[in-house]
């Protein structure tokens, strides 16, 4: 009798056990980097869970640095996870994602009329085959950032082009050198990875080159520039292993006259416990060659939705809640990311917290990397080429470019082969 | 045979086959796997090119890619540099250890610590010794001239030191310890026998440490060179290869090849070409050991 009283209270206990979660709500599994700003964070998901009280967020947290969290991510979506759900992307993976099948495509979702609203440069790399994988949440673009103050004390106007980027920093380091040994010319990211590359394009593009004709002569002078005039000259060889916090870091103490960095920079000068600048930093688009106009590298972060998630639906929820005009303009407001809406970019708040946004020709214009699903394996070929380049300066430009264009046509050649 | 005679026979085997199968499962089998994958072409984002054998292309493809050349040679001179010097270095530690010194079994321990640190977080504070902002280094070495702080990752010569002696730094240790567990074997007799016979330290350590040492030394040297063959963190943490991939080692490569780019097979290939040569560089050190006896 007991045994069988037993039986029953543990057949009772296991449904009730086993009943719960079927009543509870959805849990979506979200794959993000470590942010730098982990209340904001908690802040746009608590406010997600809240509106939809039947949906809960599990936040899965990868590395910081876009290639490890590249690893991390592909590793889960090669083994097919289906705990997977939503996931951050870098500006150069939804067509790697799309092809690969990782990525679900959002036509249903993301109406064109939607995609309207956006800034087009920042949907156009979320594109691959017509169809569209990711919704950009917020951009990144290569803005200069110079001293005001070394500027005026010599009269000196905002540099328009290279050449006068670097005679000025040449005239100023030279007048300087009594007060300030440590002063270097130009500081920005020349380490051998995915930054070197956003580095080079602005420069090839500003000569009217293209990255991937590494050969074609406006690319090739352009690459001799920056070995000869900005390694060579005005910039400290430590800028060859330099990524955004070093290269930060020299401009942040006063070493540096020029910076090229991304937006959320501007912050971090603001802020006089943490910049001995504070208050005497300029903002302009990059400069240009001669007869030629400025480029600035497009980065950013899209979420996606994974094509084994088995709740697809309430993550499409999540990232339209995340992607809309109320969070965007939060995320501008509280961390200085660039929005991808251009409704946002007429707001006067948000101006006048984040002035780098004021160089619209840079958000609105700004140079996409090639979008193709082998990026990775292109992304290599730059990043050995350019460091190889810059980093000798009796390197053999000519043959490196050539061999550098010759093994990207061969990969690239694989996408159109059957 | 009766049935107790196939049961007798059959006993060993059974006794055998977990660990049997142990190393079939994790060592042939991925070993073979690897040698099968380095066959295909596979291009993980590229799903509609299927995965087609292509026999020895990657290998082929691998013996003109002057990447991989640069890769191989890097670490054939990584290799080499960083296990003899470690094995030098760790003799003169173990040597000095095994004197009967004050505090010898603190000083034991504390010399451990280098090896002690994960290689991640070591790699990371070596990075931001060797930094040319605030680098403690450059400090030790240009003292108050900011200006002629250097940059010693962001040139290719400097970089190829750096992470050598960090490696260096970080084994030297592991070495000390197993030459230090040999020369605890030697037996004491042999010495005072010496001394009798009216050798100095010199001639004891040439004719008894050494030879007595030869097969701990032989193992150092194996353990080290496989190891060094597989070099993988610290240039992931210090360099990720650079500058002008001056530190690419071929693990690196391999790596980035496989799991950055998804080329499965290329990847495997290079995979297998790592395996070949600790494969030959084992077999000459077991010889050495073993051939003596």
């Amino acid at each position: 009798m007991t045994r069988k009283a037993g039986i029953l209270t543990l057949t009772i206990f296991l449904f009730t056990v086993t009943l719960v979660p079927v009543k509870a709500q959805t849990t979506l599994t979200f794959v993000t980097w470590k942010p730098s700003e982990p209340q904001l964070w908690d802040e746009i998901i608590a406010r997600f869970e809240s509106h939809y009280p039947d949906i809960k967020i599990r936040r899965e947290i990868g590395p910081h640095s876009s290639t490890q969290f590249h690893d991390l991510l592909t590793q889960k979506l090669k083994n097919r996870d289906p705990e997977i759900d939503i996931f951050f992307m870098d500006v150069v993976w939804p067509a790697e994602f799309a092809s690969a099948g990782w990525a679900l495509s959002l036509d249903s979702f993301f109406s064109q009329e939607e995609r309207q609203k956006f800034l087009s440069g920042a949907i156009a790399p979320n594109t691959y085959k017509g169809h569209i994988y990711g919704l950009p949440l917020f951009i990144d673009v290569g803005l200069l950032y110079y001293r005001r103050d070394l500027l005026e004390k010599y009269g000196f106007s905002v540099p328009r082009t290279w050449q006068e980027l670097v005679s000025q920093a040449e005239f100023i380091l030279k007048q300087e050198k009594d007060h300030q040994l440590t002063l270097k010319g130009y500081s920005g990211q020349f380490k051998q990875y995915e930054g070197l590359v956003c580095n080079m394009l602005e420069f090839i593009k500003s000569h009217g080159g293209a990255i991937l004709l590494l050969n074609d002569g406006r690319a090739l002078d352009a690459v001799r520039f920056v070995r000869d005039e900005i390694i060579g000259k005005i910039a400290p060889r430590g800028v060859l292993y330099y990524e955004e916090p070093e290269s930060l870091a020299l401009f942040i103490q006063g070493n540096a006259i020029f910076h090229r960095n991304w937006p959320y920079a501007w912050r971090e000068f603001s802020d006089p416990t943490k910049s001995r600048i504070a208050g005497k930093v300029g903002i302009a688009p990059l400069p240009h060659f001669p007869g030629e106009r400025s480029a600035s590298t497009l980065g950013g972060w899209q979420l996606g939705i994974s094509k084994f998630s088995r709740h697809p639906q309430g993550a499409w929820k999540f990232i339209d809640f995340v992607g809309s005009p109320e969070i965007q303009k939060l995320i501008a407001l509280k961390i200085g990311k660039a929005p991808t809406r251009k409704e946002l970019y007429q707001v006067p708040e948000i101006l006048t917290q984040n002035p780098q946004f004021k160089v619209k020709q840079a958000f609105f214009g700004a140079d996409p990397r090639p979008i193709t699903p082998v990026y990775s394996l292109i992304s290599h070929v730059l990043q050995s080429y350019f460091s190889q380049v810059i980093s000798d300066p009796k390197s053999d430009i000519r043959t490196l470019a050539d061999r550098a264009t010759e093994e990207m046509r061969y990969y690239l050649s694989w996408e159109r082969e059957q | 045979m009766g049935e107790g005679a196939v049961k007798r026979a059959a006993f060993p085997y059974l006794l055998l086959s977990p660990a049997f199968l142990f190393v079939v499962t994790l060592a042939f089998f991925p070993i073979a796997y690897s040698f099968w994958l380095s066959l295909h072409r596979i291009v993980f984002v590229l799903p509609h090119l299927g995965e087609s054998f292509i026999g020895l292309e990657n290998f082929a493809r691998l013996l003109q890619d002057t990447r991989a050349w640069q890769a191989l040679k890097f670490t054939l001179l990584f290799v080499g540099t960083t296990t003899l010097s470690e094995l030098f270095l760790g003799l003169l530690l173990a040597l000095a250890l095994h004197q009967p010194i004050f505090g010898r079994g603190l000083i034991r321990a504390i010399i451990l610590i280098p090896w002690a640190i994960p290689t991640v977080v070591s790699s990371q504070m070596w990075r931001f010794l060797f930094n040319d902002q605030y680098g403690f280094l450059n400090l030790l070495f240009f003292g108050n001239h900011p200006e002629l702080y250097r940059a010693f990752l962001a040139e290719p010569i400097s970089a190829m030191v750096a992470v050598m002696a960090v490696d260096i730094w970080k084994t030297t240790p592991f070495c000390a310890l197993i030459l230090l567990a040999g020369l605890q074997t030697i037996p004491q007799e042999l010495y005072e026998a010496a001394k009798v016979d009216g050798a100095g330290r010199w001639r004891q350590f040439v004719h008894i440490t050494l030879p007595m040492l030869r097969p701990t030394i032989v193992l150092a040297l194996l353990f080290r060179t496989l190891d060094a063959f597989r070099v993988f963190d610290s240039i992931y943490v210090m360099t990720q290869g650079g500058p002008a991939d001056a530190t690419l080692v071929l693990q690196f490569y391999g790596y980035k090849k496989m799991f950055a780019e998804g080329l499965l097979g290329y990847g495997a290939a290079i995979s297998v070409v790592i395996f070949l040569f600790s494969l030959v560089v084992s077999i000459f050190y077991l010889r050495l050991i073993f051939l003596k006896k």
